[in-house]
């Protein structure tokens, strides 16, 4: 008795040790697959989101939520996994030194259970990625009705936005219930065959300790022989079931990692901009070049050449796809077709990016000094800022909040033309031979206008300057005009 | 207000509630009974066949090994029905919740709605909702695991009182052991883990809207190095939790382990009822230990608890003005120090001035989404600060500056306009706004879908799609900032000359805020900042 006592004891505190143990080890290995997993999938998404037409919210998703979904898989489910593999084989070895007959009840009832376990596995997959498609896309609508909430509340649309959210809420819940019906009829199935295997024993060993089996005894039982057998019957089953007890771990971690992969498969199918080496540009060309859009709409065929260095003018009816032509000369559009050339010679348009200098209509703000904004694409960090800075009109910006300002990346406290300003003082200060401008002027009246206009044609005169523009003022100054 | 909202959304699945309680305290039932009886057979079957053939004749198999085969069966439909009722109730419940919670969101104060990152919005509206879940499974769990602590119980007071109250006092060990535990050792690293996941999460949106300017200068390690700081915080708060969960799991085998043995040395009663009480005891520890999970969400549930009480204890806007229809009849003054204008109904004014002057401030304090224009506005007698947004968007229709588009098709965003809005009425807008032969060229026409802010639009036409949607509001007034921004001077033209003929028609009056001498022309008064 005492010895059985201590037995229990030990029993239990070995296993509480080991499974802590499992866990922690588990942990540790996930996180560095999380991390390198989160690292490249910003390195691949961040720079090609519009490229591949997705919703902040659906990549966000993808390269915050999934990598949290693939957790489970490698830290709960991989080792389980194994455990559930080796662990019955262990216990029916054992339980066969007391009762070879109760080792062959256990082993016998594992075949239908594996056809049954095999089926619901097959199922669960399709219903588990379909319900992960459901969810980020509800992770995109959030992030887009609450960005656009000023619009929508403008036209008092929150009611009809409200009804919306709630169909796509009550979809994600159908959607989850189906996955988990399988994940639970699976752990059901298996459930049953713990517990029939447990009876089935327990009846063996009754039936032979009272001698009234119906057929000749195979092995002779005694009460510790038998109670050893029935102890570890439920054991048989455990490493199955808590396997069965993360599966949603698993079929999370695989519709995640499945969604991970596609992305990275869709970023990636942009040819990786190889470092060219820096040049003085005589030209820049655009020959036939044409963006396909996934709906098959079509932008183009292009054709443009610009001399360098000069100040270029890109014009043409709203919608003729100038800022599409400016992303495509660095290869930031689907499917494009065509050919760039710089100094006459043809390049992949992605490795122009270590040359151009970019002001988009809407500039990036990292957290951080307005100084370091501004030198953000800056190589060294000697460019004079502040007389850029000055003669687009921000001085007044600076002389208030100076240099070391510091930066709320949401940009509030900025208005659209200083925002717009700061991108185009960072492109300048970037010291790349070519200059992307898309609208230089918007936002900004007619005298603010005018300065940005003189310092353009000023950084003109030994760089290629490329805008896109309306304003006629701007393309007065133009050495050449491309329209489209 | 947010447990509130969950009691509502959870009354709705009362009924699947109560059906997941009752079969998860069959099945803990079911469970413990399995093993006792197992363990009570085999013990008398022993006994039985030792002390001879007439005594083994004479054993009783049949119920026993009847009630094994039951409590198998039982313990096994229980356990597949509970969880599935159970996690009905919990995600319908939650599908419920984050509309309710969008919509408290969106009645309150502008300023109280803007001044919240839409990342970090979205992520509660997501995760945190989610985080609740074990709010509402909570109630299955604790009736189950009484169930089968109660039936524990009653096996061990048939080996006598003493194993009984063994396992009472390990039963009640476990749960001390575990509310103490979790409670000290995982709340802080939870709450470390959440705040880490919202700031990464608004960091993300924040960059994603810059593709090119990352692409072109290389930031994709400055962007990592920005957000290396919450991917730190937010793994090593994991790993906090992990160790700290194998310690208060493994502190509940370890009680188990002592209980079951304590059970077996205290029995008294014969082999046959100890064995009974030790299985049955380890059963229900088991079915108790189930209670773990529950403490260590606990955090995790209050702490988003908390943070979406924030969002769902807004206060809801002051209600409009009751007499919405004389103040579309008011002029509207804009007064700045000793200057004025008026402006009769169906006026047009041009608010001038350089950039970074405070247009966009002004008539954001016009249309009621913010307060800090330092010039006074007047509908009327009324400041528009009093009128508040309620009614101001009942008088003015704006398109703004950053024409924002929701991402849906164009149909979805001129609808959002007003309810009941027709198809021909769409196309008329659309002409008026001069993007209706640029809508019949898209591949679906009205339901081609833009993605993200207008994604698939150029600058100019998002621009022209916002003024068509304010157009279709149909207020008293237009609002519209730099609506030509963006177009070649033939459509600019176009424009004007449309606008100018709607304005007429509709007898609607125009606040127009442009640098572009295209349009100017459109207003009769000025307004200079």
């Amino acid at each position: 008795m005492p010895v059985l006592l201590a037995g229990i004891v030990f029993s239990g505190v070995l296993r509480a040790a080991t499974q802590g143990m499992a866990g922690i080890a588990g942990q540790r290995e996930a996180i560095g697959v999380k991390r390198a997993m989160r690292t490249r999938l910003i390195g691949a998404l961040l720079p090609t989101g519009p490229v591949r037409g997705k919703l902040v919210g659906e990549d966000l998703h993808v390269a915050i939520d999934d990598v949290e979904a693939y957790e489970g898989l490698v830290a709960r489910f991989g080792p389980l996994k194994l455990a559930a593999v080796l662990s019955p084989l262990l216990i029916a070895f054992v339980v066969g030194f007391a009762s070879w007959v109760s080792a062959l009840i256990m082993i016998v009832t594992l075949l239908p259970f594996g056809v049954g376990m095999a089926f619901a596995g097959l199922a669960g997959k399709a219903e588990a990625e379909r319900q992960l498609l459901a969810l980020s896309r509800l992770s995109g609508l959030f992030v887009d009705r609450v960005a656009t909430l000023p619009v929508v509340l403008a036209f008092g649309a929150e009611d009809r936005v409200t009804r919306q959210i709630g169909e796509a809420a009550r979809e994600v819940a159908e959607r989850t219930m189906q996955v988990l019906r399988i994940a639970f009829l699976s752990s059901a199935v298996l459930e049953f065959f713990a517990a029939l295997s447990v009876a089935l024993v327990a009846v063996y060993c009754g039936f032979s300790l009272l001698g009234l089996l119906p057929f000749p005894a195979p092995e002779a039982l005694t009460l510790g022989r038998a109670f050893f057998a029935l102890a570890l019957a439920p054991e048989f089953y455990l490493g199955m079931r808590r396997m069965a007890a993360a599966y949603h771990d698993k079929q999370q971690g695989e519709a995640a990692e499945a969604s991970v992969t596609e992305a990275l498969k869709q970023a990636g199918a942009r040819p990786g901009p190889s470092a060219m080496p820096m040049m003085p540009v005589r030209s820049l060309a655009a020959e036939h070049l044409e963006v396909t859009y996934a709906d098959g709409n079509r932008i183009g065929p292009f054709r443009a050449e610009w001399q360098g260095p000069g100040l270029h003018a890109l014009t043409g009816a709203t919608g003729a796809g100038k800022s599409s032509l400016l992303h495509a000369l660095i290869g930031m559009a689907p499917a494009l077709s065509g050919v760039v050339k710089l100094n006459g010679e043809e390049v992949a348009p992605a490795s122009l990016a270590g040359m151009i200098g970019w002001a988009g209509q809407r500039p990036l703000l990292l957290p951080g000094t307005l100084g370091e904004n501004l030198l953000l694409g800056a190589g060294d960090e000697g460019a004079d800022v502040l007389s850029l800075l000055d003669a687009c009109g921000l001085s007044d910006l600076v002389g208030q909040r100076g240099l070391d300002l510091v930066i709320d990346p949401r940009g509030s406290g900025l208005s659209g033309g200083e925002r717009r300003r700061i991108g185009l003082v960072r492109a300048i200060a970037s010291g790349r031979p070519i200059l992307l401008l898309d609208e230089p002027t918007a936002d900004l009246d007619g005298e603010t206008a005018r300065r940005v206009g003189d310092l353009l044609e000023a950084v003109a005169r030994d760089r290629l300057v490329i805008a896109a523009t309306h304003d006629p003022a701007l393309v007065s100054r133009c050495a050449s005009v491309v329209g489209l | 207000m947010i447990a509130q909202l969950l009691h509502d959304a959870s009354r709705r699945q009362r009924r699947a509630t109560w059906v997941a309680i009752l079969l998860a305290m069959l099945a803990a039932v079911a469970g413990v009974g399995l093993l006792a009886v197992s363990g009570w057979f085999l013990t008398g079957a022993a006994i039985a066949g030792a002390s001879g053939i007439a005594a083994a004749r004479g054993f009783n198999y049949l119920l026993p090994s009847a009630g094994i085969r039951a409590f198998a069966v039982i313990r096994t439909l229980g356990r597949y029905g509970e969880r599935l009722f159970s996690h009905r109730a919990a995600f319908f419940a939650l599908a419920d919740v984050r509309p309710a919670l969008f919509a408290r969101l969106a009645a309150a104060e502008p300023g109280m709605v803007f001044s919240r990152p839409s990342g970090e919005v979205a992520a509660q509206l997501g995760s945190d909702v989610d985080a609740l879940e074990d709010a509402v499974v909570r109630r299955v769990t604790l009736p189950g695991a009484l169930a089968g602590a109660a039936t524990g119980l009653v096996a061990g007071i048939l080996a006598g009182p003493w194993s009984a109250v063994a396992l009472l006092v390990g039963l009640a060990a476990m749960r001390l052991a575990s509310r103490g535990l979790s409670a000290r050792l995982v709340t802080a690293h939870v709450q470390r883990r959440a705040d880490a996941m919202t700031r990464l999460k608004a960091g993300y949106a924040e960059y994603a809207a810059c593709g090119a300017e990352i692409a072109v200068y290389r930031l994709v390690p400055r962007i990592v190095d920005a957000m290396a700081a919450d991917v730190d915080d937010l793994e090593a708060a994991r790993l906090a939790i992990v160790r700290h969960e194998a310690v208060v799991q493994g502190a509940q085998m370890v009680l188990a382990a002592f209980t079951v043995a304590a059970v077996l040395a205290l029995a008294n009663g014969g082999a046959p009822l100890a064995a009974a009480a030790a299985l049955a005891g380890a059963a229900a520890a088991e079915a108790w230990s189930g209670l773990v999970r529950t403490d260590m969400q606990r955090p995790r549930v209050d702490d988003a608890m908390e943070r979406l009480e924030d969002m769902a204890s807004l206060q809801p806007r002051p209600p409009h003005h009751d007499d919405i229809v004389r103040l579309a009849a008011e002029p509207v003054s804009f007064s700045s120090g000793e200057r004025e204008v008026v402006l009769e109904p169906a006026g047009r004014l041009l608010i001038g001035g350089p950039s970074g002057a405070g247009k966009s401030r002004l008539l954001g304090t016009l249309l009621g989404l913010r307060e800090d224009a330092p010039q006074r506005i007047h509908v009327g007698t009324i400041e528009v600060r009093e009128l508040g947004l309620e009614s101001l968007r009942r008088l003015f229709a704006s398109a703004p500056q950053d024409a924002a588009l929701i991402a849906g098709t164009v149909a979805d965003n001129l609808r959002l306009a007003r309810p009941g809005v027709t198809d021909a009425e769409i196309w008329d807008a659309l002409e008026t706004a001069c993007l209706a032969e640029t809508v019949r060229a898209l591949p679906q026409g009205l339901d081609q879908w833009l993605g993200g802010d207008g994604a698939r639009l150029s600058g100019g036409q998002r621009k022209r799609l916002s003024l068509a949607r304010a157009l279709l509001a149909g207020r008293p007034w237009l609002v519209l900032d730099e609506p030509s921004e963006g177009l070649d001077s033939a459509t600019e033209r176009q424009l004007a000359a449309n606008l100018s003929a709607w304005l007429d028609r509709t007898g609607t009056g125009l606040i127009l805020v442009s640098h572009r001498e295209g349009l100017r022309g459109l207003a009769a008064s000025t307004f200079a900042l």
